[in-house]
């Protein structure tokens, strides 16, 4: 096994041995979990409770299949008036003729007991009328709701993940070359390899905290019922999410590597890293933005800007239908980055990396022979 | 065989020391295998920064490293053992996987890393301390721990900033067996210390190194010659004025007097003492490494 795998290995072994870490995956496999039941929870279909008294009960169900209805009968319009009062029923159909409520009555149910009402004596005058084909000419949008819940969740998690990993990419390097251990590293492997071994490292427990969420996310909206409405091409947009990760991951751990070797302790970490937060935090707000405006142009252009498209374009996928070649153009444009930033951070790491002691200027590090 | 020569380093100036400061100034030196070298100097000499550029940690400005007649490569250094002077450790990993770890790293089989490993912490009274976290260590089992990372893929040769530093003497007698066995193995071990009388015992050869430049080099004995012992003669209850026009020193404590002197003839000496009164002590006492070092750097 060659020392960028070994260092890896180390990253990888050393993490999921810590409690911090064990117990921060059970709690966002739990709340992610549970985020599945959510829509379960507030979205219960409407129910109304339906009072007759001396009435025929209208043909609702039929007319509004997704709401539930009881019925009770009375057996005067004083009783009638009383269940109405204390909230009992929403309303009392009275001689087939009137309505009771409190107050008010609900637009909806106002509306299906005023056309039932009429359809059923239109049909016992003899007149049929068809019922109105209804037809979209526009999106598909009978899984916006999902894909809107789907994406504000994917948001978060990449935001989370990603910021948390690249944290501790640099409190790793910081740690190595604040303790000088860095000093025995480099004379038994290259720099390049101890940098790429500790951000795999650190991305593989990334990938398995992100596979942890998505495994727990998908297994509870099937045991809840809300996989019924994922959008089609659920399996494109959960693989979108995984490439995405790596490849925003890959861009913000070297360059968090590399402005974190710039400095020697533990304390001046946030500090030199608050440009590089401030990206991922610029990030995590358009790609916010665009769970609810998906084709919006901002969110539409900034899908295609590196690093920026790493957390924007996920989230696109997620809130509508986004055509191939955007997909394909916007992450060829990221893996160049990627690459850039590579040759970048590994040549920044490689020369501050052994100068301990005051903050290194990165101006300096660029100019050094 | 380690071939040091020409070494130069100048660190740049920065806020309050402007000027920046000439580290190195041409050191050189040779350890031989097998030998062991002894490097000496006052804060601020240069023993730090020569390791580090043997170590491949800094760049020198100017001059050669060279291993075995030729210069030294990163794959000569992945086969030498280092302690750096501040030490490293991950202090959260386990005593016994960090230095295996390290073993790996240098290339050794997990097989043989684990072996080296279990030898290591044995030898090092620390096999009960196996998976305990380093930061739950004593400093002085800390630089244990930290001694057997250098030692652990049975290195060509050694480097060794103050290994002694801040142990207990039990430690010390620990430390010095181990270095002295790899060394009767043919292994060229350089270490520096403060501990002279420690470099006295240990070391077949010692260089004192002053403003970065090797002020005297050779085996302790070579540098008691160069130096050269000094006549002490005690005599009792003497004649005043015995000694006047003798070369050195007189001292005089209580009936005694001690006459202390670099030059002039002994044989001389020794019969005017004789002359004067109770000669109760008459020799040449060899310089210590401490007074060859005050002499040498002063």
């Amino acid at each position: 096994m060659n020392g960028m795998m070994l260092v890896a290995r180390r990253e990888i072994t050393t993490q999921i041995r810590t409690r911090s870490f064990v117990i921060s995956l059970l709690v966002t496999v739990v709340v992610v979990g549970a985020l599945a039941f959510a829509p379960k929870l507030f979205d219960r279909p409407d129910s109304y409770t339906i009072g007759t008294v001396n009435s025929q009960q209208l043909p609702l169900e039929a007319a509004a299949p997704d709401i539930e209805f009881e019925w009770r009968s009375f057996p005067d319009e004083a009783a009638a008036t009383r269940a109405v009062l204390d909230g009992d029923v929403d309303a009392v159909l009275v001689d087939g003729a009137k309505v009771f409520t409190d107050g008010q009555i609900e637009t909806e149910l106002g509306v299906l007991l005023q056309s039932t009402h009429r359809e059923a004596k239109l049909g016992a005058a003899g007149v049929q009328i068809a019922p109105l084909q209804m037809e979209s000419v526009g999106a598909d949008t009978r899984y916006q709701a999902a894909r809107t819940g789907i994406a504000v969740v994917l948001v978060l998690v990449l935001f989370m993940l990603i910021l948390g990993q690249v944290m501790m990419v640099a409190m790793g390097v910081v740690e190595e070359k604040g303790s000088r251990i860095v000093e025995i590293l480099l004379s038994s492997v290259r720099p390049w390899q101890l940098l790429g071994g500790k951000v795999i490292g650190l991305g593989v427990l990334g990938l398995i905290n992100l596979g942890a969420i998505l495994v727990a996310g998908i297994g509870a909206s099937f045991a809840s019922g809300f996989a019924a409405d994922f959008p089609p091409g659920m399996t494109g947009i959960v693989a979108g999410v995984l490439v995405w990760f790596v490849l925003g991951y890959a861009f913000f751990a070297t360059l968090g590597a590399a402005l974190a070797s710039l400095v020697s302790r533990q304390e001046e970490v946030g500090n030199v890293m608050s440009p590089m937060t401030m990206l991922i935090m610029a990030a995590y707000f358009v790609a916010f933005y665009a769970t609810t405006d998906p084709t919006g142009t901002l969110a539409t252009i900034v899908s295609f800007v590196p690093p920026f498209s790493s957390m924007v374009m996920p989230v696109r996928m997620a809130a509508t239908e986004v055509p191939l070649w955007e997909v394909a153009a916007s992450a060829g444009l990221m893996v160049l980055a990627v690459l850039a930033i590579l040759a970048f951070g590994a040549k920044v790491y490689e020369r501050a990396v052994l100068r301990t002691g005051a903050r290194v200027k990165l101006g300096e590090v660029l100019r050094a022979k | 065989m380690l071939e040091i020569s020409g070494l130069r380093k100048r660190f740049a100036g920065g806020p309050g020391a402007p000027e920046g400061k000439q580290a190195l100034d041409g050191i050189g030196f040779t350890v031989r295998p097998g030998e062991m070298f002894g490097f000496v100097g006052a804060n601020g000499a240069g023993k730090s920064t020569t390791m580090r550029i043997v170590m491949g940690v800094l760049k020198a400005d100017a001059g050669t490293v060279s291993w075995r007649g030729e210069p030294m490569t990163h794959a000569d250094r992945q086969r030498f053992g280092y302690m750096p002077e501040e030490r490293g450790l991950y202090q959260k990993m386990r005593a016994g996987e960090q230095i295996e770890y390290f073993g790996r790293l240098h290339g050794m089989s997990q097989a043989n890393a684990k072996k080296a490993t279990e030898d290591l912490l044995e030898r090092l009274s620390l096999t009960d301390r196996r998976n305990s976290s380093v930061e739950s260590l004593s400093l002085g089992n800390q630089q244990r721990v930290q001694l057997a990372v250098a030692l652990v893929h049975d290195p060509e040769l050694l480097i060794l900033d103050e290994p002694f530093s801040g142990l207990d003497p039990i430690a010390v007698d620990a430390l010095a067996t181990v270095l002295q066995e790899r060394c009767r193995g043919g292994v060229p071990v350089i270490f520096s210390s403060h501990q002279l009388e420690l470099v006295e015992r240990l070391c077949d050869s010692v260089g004192i190194v002053s403003a970065g430049r090797m002020v005297a080099s050779g085996t302790v004995d070579e540098l008691r010659a160069a130096e050269g012992g000094m006549l002490r003669v005690v005599v009792r209850d003497p004649a005043p004025g015995w000694a006047d026009g003798l070369p050195g020193q007189v001292d005089v404590q209580g009936n005694r007097h001690v006459l202390v002197t670099e030059d002039g003839d002994d044989q001389d000496i020794l019969r005017r003492a004789i002359k004067a009164g109770h000669v109760e002590h008459f020799g040449v006492e060899q310089p210590t490494l401490t007074e060859i070092f005050k002499e040498a750097v002063a």
